[in-house]
C-alpha cells in the first residue's frame, strides 16, 4: 500500500526541510540592513521544552511570549508521541544522516539499561535546576547542536569559502576575476560571515559535536536512545500519548524490528513507546504489512521505561546536592572584573540558568565581540556569552543580540535604552598607553569612543618620558558617559593586551537588580 | 586584517614597486602649484544644485573624468550616524558626483570607504546605500572593502611611512575624486581632504596618528585626489570625528571643491575659524608640495 512507502518518506522530507530551514534561519541570523532581524531567527529554542523547563526554574518572570510554542510542542508530545525526535529535531536528523556511512551489519543492541543514563541526567540537571544550577544546556541537542554550528562548523565553512575566493583572486584572470568580483558579494552576503568568524572554544566545541556523531558507530541513535535528555524529557510526556504503534510487542515469527528500529524501541514484552520516535519505518520494512499507528486509549506506559527507583532517587540527590557545593564557589562576578556580558543581560545569576548557551547571540554580535566562556564566568558559565573587547566590541547603536536570545537571559532593549545601558568601564593602564608611557601622540581610543558627549576626552599633559619633559595631549576617561562598549580597548594600537580595558563596573544590570 | 599573504606581497612587492610606482599619477604638472589653482565655493540649500555649481565653476565634470574611464568616489563613511550628525559625507553630494560621472559616460564609478563601525552599518546609515540603490545604474556600484585587495607599495620619498598597504581599487582608478566631509578631529584639529585618504590604506591605521601630519603626506603623495570636493554642508564642530551629538554640528551649506587638494583644506580650515597654517597637515602637505595653502594664490572660480 502506498502510504506505507509514503510515510517514511514524508517523514525523511520532514527532516530535511526543517534541517535546511534551521540552517536558512542560521543565515539569517545576522545584520542584514536591517535594526531589526525580521525573522524568528530562535524558532528552534522557543520550540525547546529544556528552555522552558530552565525558564520555568529561573527566578524572575516565566517568559510565556517566548516559549509558548515550546509548552505547544508539550501538548503535542503529550498527544502523539515523541515525534519531534524523528521528524524536527536537527541532531536526529544528523545522526540518522550519518548512519548513511554505518555498516550494515547488524550489531547486538546494547542493554536496555543504558537507556536509563538520559532520564538520570534528566532527573540530575532538574533536580539541579530546582536548586538554582542549571545545566541542561551542557547536553540539550538543540543548543549542542547550534552552538557547534556556530562557533565551530561555520566559521570553518567561511574559512574554507575565503580561502576558494583567495584562490580564484590570486590567480588573475580577466574574465574570473571580474566573475569572482561580481559573485563575491553576493555570496559574502547571503551565504558566508560578512567578516570571518573567530571563536574560542572552537575546537573543544568540534570535538563534542564529533564525539556525538562517531557514537552511532556504536549503534543507530545512540544519543538519542542512551543520552538526550531532551529525548527523555518528551519520552516521558508521550508515556501516555494517543498515538502507538501496533502491534505492540514484537512479533515472534519475524523479530525484523529488533534489528531494524532505529530506536529498539520495539520489544518482546511490550513495546517502549516513550522510545519510539515515530519514523514509521517500520511500516515499510514489515515484510507481512502488520504495522499500524493508531489512536489507541491512553495506558500506563512508564514502567517499560525499566527505571529503577534507586538509580532515579540517586540521581536525583546528585543533582540537589550538586547545586549547593556549586553555589559556595567563590562569586567569579567579583574575582574577574573583566567578565562582561553582553547589554540586556539579566543579572549575573538569574543570566546562568536562564542562558541555554544555544549560541545565537554569538552568531548575531555584529563585531563578533560576543565569545564563549571557558572559565572566565566560573565553571558554571561554560559557553556563555562574554563580551571579549581586545576581540571586538559592543556596536553602539545594535541591539541584535537581545533580539535573538530565546530565553530573555539578554533582554532585547529599545535603541534608545541600549546606547545608556552601562555593561562596563573603560580603564586606562599608563604603563601601556602611548602618550602616558612613551610620549607619542595617539588618540585612537578618543576617536572612536561613540558616546555623544566622549567617554574618553584629551587632556593636554606635561608628560615625561625618555628623559624629556613634552606637553601632549593624553586620554581620560570620563565614568559617567562610558557605558564600556569596549571600541577603545579593540581599536588600542597596542601589542598584545589593550591599554584601555574594559572591567565590569558599574553595570546596569546589577544597579536595576539592587533597587 | 592583514593575511598571511603579506608575506608573500612583501617578497612581491620589492621586486614589483620599481615597476609599480611610475604608474601612480604623479600629474603635478597638470595643476601648477604657484600657478594659481582654481577653487570653487558654493553655496546652497538644494544639494544636487549646489554639486553641480560647484563642478561647473570648475569648468565641468569633464575636465576631471574621461569617458569610458573608471572613477573612484570616496566619501566619508567611517562611522555609523544618520547623515544628520555630520560624520559622513552626505549622501546627495556622493548621489549628484556619481549622477555627474555617469552623465560623462564613464564605464564605472566605484564608491567605497574602509570604515571605523561596521560597514554594513556605516553604508545604510550614512544614507549611501540607499542614495546609490536609488541610481539603479549597474555602471555606479557602491562596494564593501574586498579583503584580498590590498597591495604594498612603497613610498617614494616618504618621511613617516616608507611602506604600507593601499586598496588596489583605489590605485588602480582611471580617476580618484575624494568627497570629504569637513570635522573637528581631537588630534589633528580638523579632518578634512587629506585625512580622508586613510580610507583607501590598510593595516593597523591607529599607527598613522603618531606622527600623523607627515603619515598623510606620505599617503596623499601615493593616492593622489584628481578632484577633492569637501562636503561642507553640515560640519562637525566638536567631538569628531564621529559626533553623535546634534548640538555640535552646523550647517555652512558649501561645497568647496578643487584640484589642489591642500588648497581645498586650507579653505575648508576658515569655515571653523582657523587660519591654513593652524592645521599641521595643511602646513606639510604644501611643504611635500601637494598643493598650495596660500589663499591669496589660489583663484577663486
Amino acid at each position: 500500500m502506498i502510504w506505507r512507502t509514503f510515510l517514511p518518506r514524508l517523514r525523511a522530507t520532514s527532516q530535511v526541510i526543517c534541517l535546511l530551514g534551521i540552517l536558512l534561519l542560521f543565515l539569517a541570523t545576522d545584520y542584514r540592513g536591517e535594526d531589526h532581524i525580521p525573522y524568528p531567527v530562535s524558532l528552534l529554542f522557543r520550540l525547546d521544552p529544556l528552555a522552558l523547563v530552565a525558564d520555568l526554574l529561573a527566578p524572575g518572570a516565566f517568559h510565556w511570549q517566548l516559549l509558548w510554542p515550546a509548552i505547544l510542542l508539550v501538548i503535542a508530545t503529550g498527544l502523539f508521541g515523541r515525534f519531534f525526535c524523528g521528524w524536527i529535531c536537527p541532531m536526529g536528523a544528523l545522526l540518522d544522516g550519518c548512519g548513511v556511512f554505518r555498516k550494515k551489519t547488524a550489531q547486538p543492541p546494547l542493554p536496555r539499561k543504558w537507556r536509563r543514563t538520559k532520564y538520570y541526567l534528566l532527573a540530575t540537571t532538574v533536580a539541579a535546576a530546582a536548586l538554582g544550577v542549571q545545566l541542561f544546556s551542557l547536553l540539550d541537542p538543540l543548543s549542542l547542536f547550534l552552538r557547534s554550528l556556530t562557533i565551530s562548523l561555520f566559521p570553518a565553512f567561511n574559512w574554507l569559502m575565503n580561502r576558494l575566493f583567495d584562490g580564484l583572486y590570486a590567480l588573475d584572470i580577466g574574465v574570473i576575476t571580474e566573475g569572482t568580483d561580481r559573485a563575491y558579494p553576493l555570496i559574502r552576503e547571503n551565504l558566508m560571515a560578512f567578516h570571518q568568524p573567530h571563536f574560542q572554544l572552537s575546537v573543544l566545541t568540534f570535538a563534542i559535536f564529533a564525539g556525538i556523531l562517531l557514537l552511532e558507530k556504536i549503534e543507530r541513535r545512540f544519543w538519542c536512545r542512551n543520552l538526550c535528555p531532551l529525548g527523555a524529557l518528551l519520552g516521558l510526556c508521550s508515556s501516555h500519548g494517543l498515538v502507538e504503534r501496533v502491534p505492540t510487542r514484537i512479533c515472534p515469527d519475524c523479530l525484523q524490528c529488533e534489528s531494524d528500529c532505529r530506536m529498539n524501541a520495539v520489544q518482546s514484552e511490550r513495546n517502549c513507546r516513550s522510545e519510539c520516535v515515530q519514523c514509521m519505518d517500520c511500516l515499510e520494512y514489515c515484510p507481512y504489512e502488520r504495522t499500524r499507528f493508531l489512536g489507541i486509549k491512553a495506558k500506563p506506559a512508564l514502567t517499560n521505561i525499566d527505571l529503577s527507583r534507586r538509580g532515579l532517587i540517586t540521581s536525583v540527590a546528585l543533582g540537589a546536592i550538586f547545586a549547593p557545593v556549586a553555589h559556595t564557589a567563590p562569586p567569579v562576578q567579583r574575582e574577574n572584573q573583566y567578565l562582561v556580558r553582553p547589554p540586556g543581560a539579566v543579572a549575573e545569576d538569574e543570566f546562568l540558568r536562564r542562558c541555554i548557551r544555544c549560541g545565537e547571540c554569538l552568531k548575531v554580535c555584529i563585531g563578533n565581540a560576543l565569545q564563549p566562556a571557558l572559565l572566565e564566568a566560573g565553571l558554571l558559565g561554560l559557553w556563555s556569552p562574554i563580551v571579549v573587547a581586545r576581540h571586538g566590541y559592543c556596536e553602539y547603536h545594535c541591539t541584535l543580540c537581545g533580539q535573538v536570545c530565546p530565553t530573555g537571559a539578554i533582554r532585547e532593549l529599545p535603541a534608545e535604552t541600549k546606547i545608556q545601558t552601562v555593561i562596563g568601564l573603560a580603564v586606562i593602564d599608563q604603563k601601556l598607553c602611548l602618550p602616558y608611557a612613551r610620549g607619542t601622540e595617539c588618540l585612537v581610543c578618543e576617536e572612536h569612543c561613540p558616546t555623544g558627549k566622549k567617554a574618553i576626552v584629551l587632556e593636554s599633559r606635561n608628560i615625561s618620558a625618555a628623559g624629556h619633559t613634552k606637553r601632549l595631549k593624553v586620554p581620560q576617561v570620563v565614568p559617567e558617559q562610558c557605558i564600556g562598549c569596549g571600541i577603545c580597548e579593540t581599536r588600542c594600537p597596542t601589542q598584545g593586551i589593550s591599554a584601555i580595558r574594559v572591567i565590569n563596573e558599574g553595570e546596569t544590570r546589577h544597579l536595576n537588580s539592587q533597587q | 586584517m592583514i593575511s598571511r599573504r603579506t608575506f608573500v606581497k612583501q617578497c612581491l612587492a620589492t621586486a614589483v614597486a620599481a615597476g609599480t610606482l611610475p604608474v601612480i599619477p604623479v600629474d603635478l604638472a597638470a595643476f601648477p602649484l604657484n600657478n594659481s589653482p582654481p577653487l570653487a565655493v558654493r553655496r546652497g540649500e538644494d544639494i544636487n544644485r549646489l554639486v553641480r555649481q560647484t563642478i561647473e565653476a570648475l569648468g565641468g565634470i569633464d575636465r576631471f573624468v574621461k569617458p569610458g574611464s573608471t572613477v573612484v568616489l570616496k566619501p566619508n563613511i567611517g562611522w555609523d550616524r544618520r547623515p544628520e550628525y555630520a560624520a559622513n559625507t552626505h549622501p546627495l553630494v556622493v548621489k549628484t558626483l556619481a549622477e555627474l560621472c555617469l552623465e560623462a559616460r564613464v564605464q564605472r564609478v566605484r564608491i567605497f570607504d574602509f570604515t571605523c563601525n561596521d560597514p554594513r552599518r556605516c553604508y545604510v546609515n550614512s544614507g549611501i546605500r540607499d542614495a546609490i540603490r536609488s541610481l539603479d545604474n549597474s555602471r555606479v556600484r557602491l562596494e564593501h572593502i574586498n579583503d584580498r585587495a590590498w597591495k604594498e607599495v612603497a613610498i617614494e620619498n616618504g618621511r613617516e611611512l616608507t611602506r604600507w598597504t593601499f586598496y588596489r581599487p583605489a590605485l588602480e582608478a582611471d580617476h580618484f575624486i575624494n568627497i570629504p566631509i569637513a570635522k573637528h578631529h581631537g588630534l589633528s584639529r580638523l579632518t578634512l581632504g587629506m585625512k580622508n585618504i586613510m580610507g583607501v590604506i590598510g593595516d593597523d591605521r591607529g599607527r598613522l596618528h603618531w606622527n600623523l601630519a607627515q603619515a598623510l603626506a606620505d599617503i596623499n603623495s601615493v593616492i593622489q585626489s584628481d578632484l577633492t570636493m569637501i562636503d561642507a554642508t553640515r560640519i562637525l564642530t566638536a567631538n569628531g570625528p564621529q559626533g553623535g551629538n546634534l548640538e555640535d554640528v552646523e550647517h555652512p551649506n558649501t561645497l568647496i571643491a578643487s584640484p589642489d587638494i591642500v588648497a581645498a583644506d586650507a579653505y575648508a580650515a576658515t569655515l571653523f575659524g582657523f587660519q591654513p597654517d593652524q592645521i599641521e597637515s595643511v602646513v606639510v602637505g604644501a611643504e611635500r608640495g601637494l598643493g598650495t595653502m596660500d589663499l591669496e594664490q589660489v583663484e577663486l572660480v
